[in-house]
């Protein structure tokens, strides 16, 4: 089996073939579905998704026009989430360009292949900064130096600035003007800040092109040597690779699940199909 | 239809696809006349002219249709820019609903307007129905005269809601216009009224407890959503380009949300299939689609097929016109070649004919399987299992589709709810031998079924499966392998394991539990097993999904063991009963089987039919449902106005008229006919196709010089 000529590369696959190849392919090439648990603690993980989620659409709601005070009263059940939605109404957007645009997908191409980031924020002025802005809800910030090697540093500078002129009234967005924001809510809307430039896109463009012709070339592909990068992965049974790891020892901003918006946001048909 | 044949584009089309940026197009055609391929192509000029991706709406009745663009927009690797947007108005509703949920919920009657909405899949609309009217309909002995089960009555409770929301009237008026067009005695008006009752009480339950099925939805979305400004104006000012493709097959929902739309969007293309519009049960209204027509500057035909030769077209042409479609018949194209048959008494000589045939087509004309469908009106497992039994011993690739198929009958799902109910014995719903086996079967790799049975009669006792070492028999031990005893003690002894610990897990937890200590490993069944992780996955989501839905409840004071609720509703039917996730499936190669309607709305055309059991009256009648009614509830039926036997006669001839264009549109060669005299139940069958048939051949023969 190889990869389907028309898949997508995404921050998501990307990291994962980084983190295991063997990931990689269980899960684009085979497409194995795989139900086994993530963690120790299903319920708490499973809280911990939905209320990150609930966060973010929160923020599309808001930037779309509903206003703040009705969005706030809806949080009375809970206390964390409305401590993270204080927390972005204080400074989430501070200093933010006033075009913007939530939850928009962008694509580009790569040898061969497209390359797709999908944002929680983009915030632009056409001649002016071309922020990224990507709201992290877990409970640790992590190191910038262990940020700016992830793939989502990676891909979501390059395909902005590969994809984005459209939205910057229609010139290329020169590298020196986007800069990349992870903004952690739960640490009072603490912002960890890259910048771009020329030559890191350089560098970016021929690291993502490597890996990609390594995906596209590979003959096999094999596990990951490092057992730590198992303990959350939910192919780990197949492998044999242990049990579930503790949710405290997990990083939830770290949990890529943007496949499912490769497909051009497909709907879930509530009308029955045809019976006969 | 996007159709192997159809590049590159001709004139007319290249025209169209080129036609300036600012204007309006209503583009109509017979099926097979290159329409989407227009749309396909127009959408990808509009990339390459700079409009902005996410400024281009595509809009389908159902996201099948949709295949054609969304294939060549993944196939298009140049693009840089954003992404298209592909919706229906089930999704697009949602998606708006849920987004302005705050500013509309307290107007639209929700009880508790700051809670979150909770929206219903049509599985869990009938769970809540059935929460919400039983008590009800038991109470008052509702429905008492009618002898079809719960699930399927409460079904067509929920779908006179939605044609109700699809159409435009309110919900109150269901039982009004039931009775007046429908009740020929007391009894009949009772069953209408009772359907009226449980209606309102359903969205009454839904209203306090914030639930949306489909029609609470669409309502809320039409007259509420799109009365707040921002929400409108997000809409119009987003979608500035729309490509609207089968539209025919569209309600009148969707065009009411493409009319507006058609007011601010700078252009637009509407696609139209003339004789088409076949999901009527589902409220597709043609005549309300052909209403946009006037809202177009630009009207163009394209009614040249692309797919069907001489012979297929006057075959399709003759049985409309035999049936009285106005469709134009050319008596003097002979349509016998395009029609190959013969006669059997038996069912299963007619499917190991079809199976002849196919493998013919196959290895000495070389014809691709991808390029033939099987249908028949109705696809039984017995039909569906002799057809892909047949072909695979040929060697024939093929794929096969049903648009609902129920969890409960995968084994790995079974599986999974067997060993559900051993670890859960306070449910006092024990297995029964018969599961058991079966469950033994598909969780222990290598494990036959006389294996399975023995160690089921020997060793399951009590609800409870007893250690391998109880077998007292060392010989009978030998016969089913200490190997395998092994890994069943490894199986029992985890579900004791769980029974002690009393873990209480959510049924979804359990399975992934289940699944990933013990299923999945080396030695079990599901090992390594793409299709039995996939079904699992499959059932995770929905038994999460009605988790998510009902864990709120607790809010109401509506105390509900999930699990338990989850387990007898799977039982049921009621729940885990639609699988979407099989339309991908549809991408994937080989010979298609599905039901004549299915096959219709992938849009694509073969070389190759086959239809079967053409001596059916499945394909003209309609189904059995005495609760509700597609025609009545449409908007072009007068409230009033009795529907008679007459109009029931007409319905069918017209509903096979336009089946049969349809399917012959969609086929470039020739038809195969499947016929037994006697069906797969044994009868005698002479339907409406069967005798349209050969009425055809008999006019063609009188009235055609070269027959």
């Amino acid at each position: 089996m190889s990869l389907s000529p028309d898949f997508a590369f995404t921050q998501g696959s990307l990291q994962d073939f980084a983190d295991c190849a063997r990931r990689f392919e269980l899960r684009f090439i085979r497409r194995m579905r795989y139900p086994a648990l993530e963690t120790q603690e299903p319920l708490q993980f499973e809280k911990r998704m939905r209320q990150g989620a609930r966060f973010h659409k929160l923020v599309q709601q808001h930037l779309l026009g509903v206003p703040a005070e009705a969005l706030t009263a809806s949080l009375a059940d809970d206390a964390e989430l409305a401590g993270w939605w204080r927390n972005y109404l204080a400074r989430g957007l501070s200093g933010l360009p006033a075009q913007r645009f939530s939850e928009i997908t962008l694509q580009t191409h790569l040898a061969g292949r497209r390359l797709v980031a999908k944002y929680d924020l983009l915030a632009l002025e056409p001649g002016g900064p071309a922020i990224i802005v990507d709201w992290k809800t877990g409970a640790r910030v992590p190191s910038q130096s262990h940020l700016r090697a992830r793939m989502q540093t990676i891909v979501y500078r390059y395909v902005l600035a590969q994809a984005g002129a459209h939205l910057y009234g229609g010139e290329s967005i020169p590298p020196e003007r986007i800069r990349m924001d992870y903004v952690y809510v739960a640490q009072g809307a603490e912002r960890l800040s890259f910048a771009y430039s020329a030559a890191q896109m350089g560098e970016d463009e021929a690291q993502l092109s490597a890996m990609i012709a390594a995906i596209d070339g590979a003959e096999a592909f094999p596990l990951t040597n490092e057992e730590r990068r198992c303990r959350f992965c939910s192919y780990r049974t197949l492998c044999d690779r242990g049990g579930a790891g503790r949710l405290e020892d997990f990083d939830l901003d770290e949990y890529a699940d943007d496949e499912e918006d490769e497909a051009f946001m497909l709907d879930f048909d509530q009308i029955a199909e045809i019976e006969f | 239809m996007a159709d192997k044949a159809r590049s590159p584009l001709t004139a007319a089309q290249s025209e169209l696809v080129s036609a300036p940026l600012q204007g309006k197009i209503w583009l109509e055609g017979i099926a097979g006349g290159g329409k989407t391929s227009v749309g396909v192509a127009r959408v990808v000029t509009l990339l390459g002219q700079g409009v902005p991706a996410e400024s281009i709406l595509i809009f389908v009745p159902q996201r099948s249709l949709a295949q054609p663009y969304i294939a060549a927009l993944r196939g298009w690797t140049a693009h840089r820019g954003g992404q298209v947007s592909v919706q229906t108005i089930g999704s697009l509703s949602l998606q708006m609903v849920e987004t302005f949920w705050f500013l509309i919920s307290g107007d639209a009657g929700f009880k508790r307007p700051q809670d979150l909405p909770n929206f219903l899949s049509l599985e869990l609309a009938q769970y809540f129905m059935t929460r919400a009217i039983e008590p009800l309909v038991d109470e008052r002995d509702y429905f008492n005269s009618v002898r079809i089960d719960r699930p399927r009555l409460y079904s067509q409770i929920v779908d006179n809601m939605n044609k109700a929301a699809l159409v435009g009237f309110p919900i109150s008026e269901i039982g009004s216009r039931l009775k007046s067009a429908l009740a020929s005695g007391v009894e009949q008006a009772h069953i209408f009224d009772d359907a009226q009752t449980c209606a309102l009480a359903f969205r009454k339950y839904c209203l306090t407890h914030n639930l949306l099925d489909f029609s609470l939805q669409l309502e809320v979305f039409r007259d509420h959503v799109w009365a707040v400004q921002p929400a409108r104006a997000y809409l119009r000012g987003r979608f500035k380009h729309l490509i609207v493709d089968g539209v025919e097959e569209d309600n009148p929902a969707s065009h009411f949300l493409i009319h507006e739309l058609l007011q601010s969007c700078e252009s637009a293309l509407i696609i139209y299939d003339r004789d088409a519009g076949f999901r009527r049960f589902l409220g597709a209204d043609p005549d309300s689609a052909r209403r946009l027509r006037d809202k177009c500057e630009r009207k163009a035909t394209l009614d040249e097929t692309f797919v069907m030769e001489e012979a297929v077209a006057a075959l399709g042409a003759g049985l409309g016109a035999q049936l009285g479609l106005s469709v134009k018949a050319e008596w003097d194209v002979d349509p016998a070649p395009a029609l190959i048959t013969e006669a059997h008494r038996y069912h299963p000589a007619m499917v190991d004919w079809v199976a002849r045939q196919v493998e013919t087509l196959v290895r000495e004309r070389d014809v691709s399987p991808n390029d033939i469908v099987i249908v028949a009106p109705f696809m039984s497992d017995a039909l569906r299992f002799g057809l892909a039994d047949r072909l695979t011993q040929r060697g024939i690739p093929l794929r096969s589709h049903r648009p609902s198929r129920a969890l409960r009958d995968e084994p790995a799902a079974r599986t999974l709810l067997t060993l559900a109910r051993l670890a859960h014995p306070h449910w006092n719903m024990p297995p029964t031998d018969f599961d058991i086996v079966f469950a033994l079967m598909a969780a222990i790799k290598d494990l036959d079924l006389v294996r399975a049975k023995l160690l089921t009669e020997m060793l399951y006792r009590n609800g409870r499966l007893l250690p391998f070492a109880e077998m007292r028999s060392t010989a009978m031990q030998e016969r089913i392998t200490f190997d395998i005893g092994e890994r069943y003690d490894r199986l029992a002894a985890w579900i004791d394991r769980y029974i002690d610990r009393d873990r209480g897990d959510a049924i979804d937890i359990f399975f992934r539990r289940l699944y990933g200590a013990l299923l999945s490993r080396a030695g079990f069944g599901f090992h390594d097993d793409v299709d039995a992780g996939n079904t699992a996955q499959n059932l995770v989501d929905s038994a999460r999904g009605f988790r998510w839905s009902l864990d709120f409840m607790s809010r109401y004071d509506e105390q509900i063991d999930l699990s338990q609720d989850y387990v007898k509703m799977v039982d049921r039917g009621v729940i885990a009963n639609f699988y979407l996730r099989d339309w991908i499936a549809d991408a994937e190669e080989g010979l298609l089987i599905a039901p004549a309607y299915t096959f219709l709305l992938n849009n694509r055309a073969v070389d190759y039919q086959f239809w079967l059991n053409i001596g059916s009256e499945g394909w003209s009648r309609r189904l059995y449902q005495p609760l509700t009614h597609p025609y009545v509830l449409s908007r072009g039926w007068p409230p009033g106005i009795l529907w008679t036997e007459e109009d029931e006669r007409s319905l069918s001839r017209e509903t096979l008229g336009r089946l049969l264009l349809a399917l012959t549109r969609r086929c470039r060669k020739a038809v195969y006919l499947g016929y037994s005299e006697l069906s797969e139940s044994g009868y005698e069958q002479r339907g409406l196709l069967l005798e349209t048939i050969q009425s055809m051949l008999r006019r063609a023969a009188r009235e055609g010089p070269n027959v």
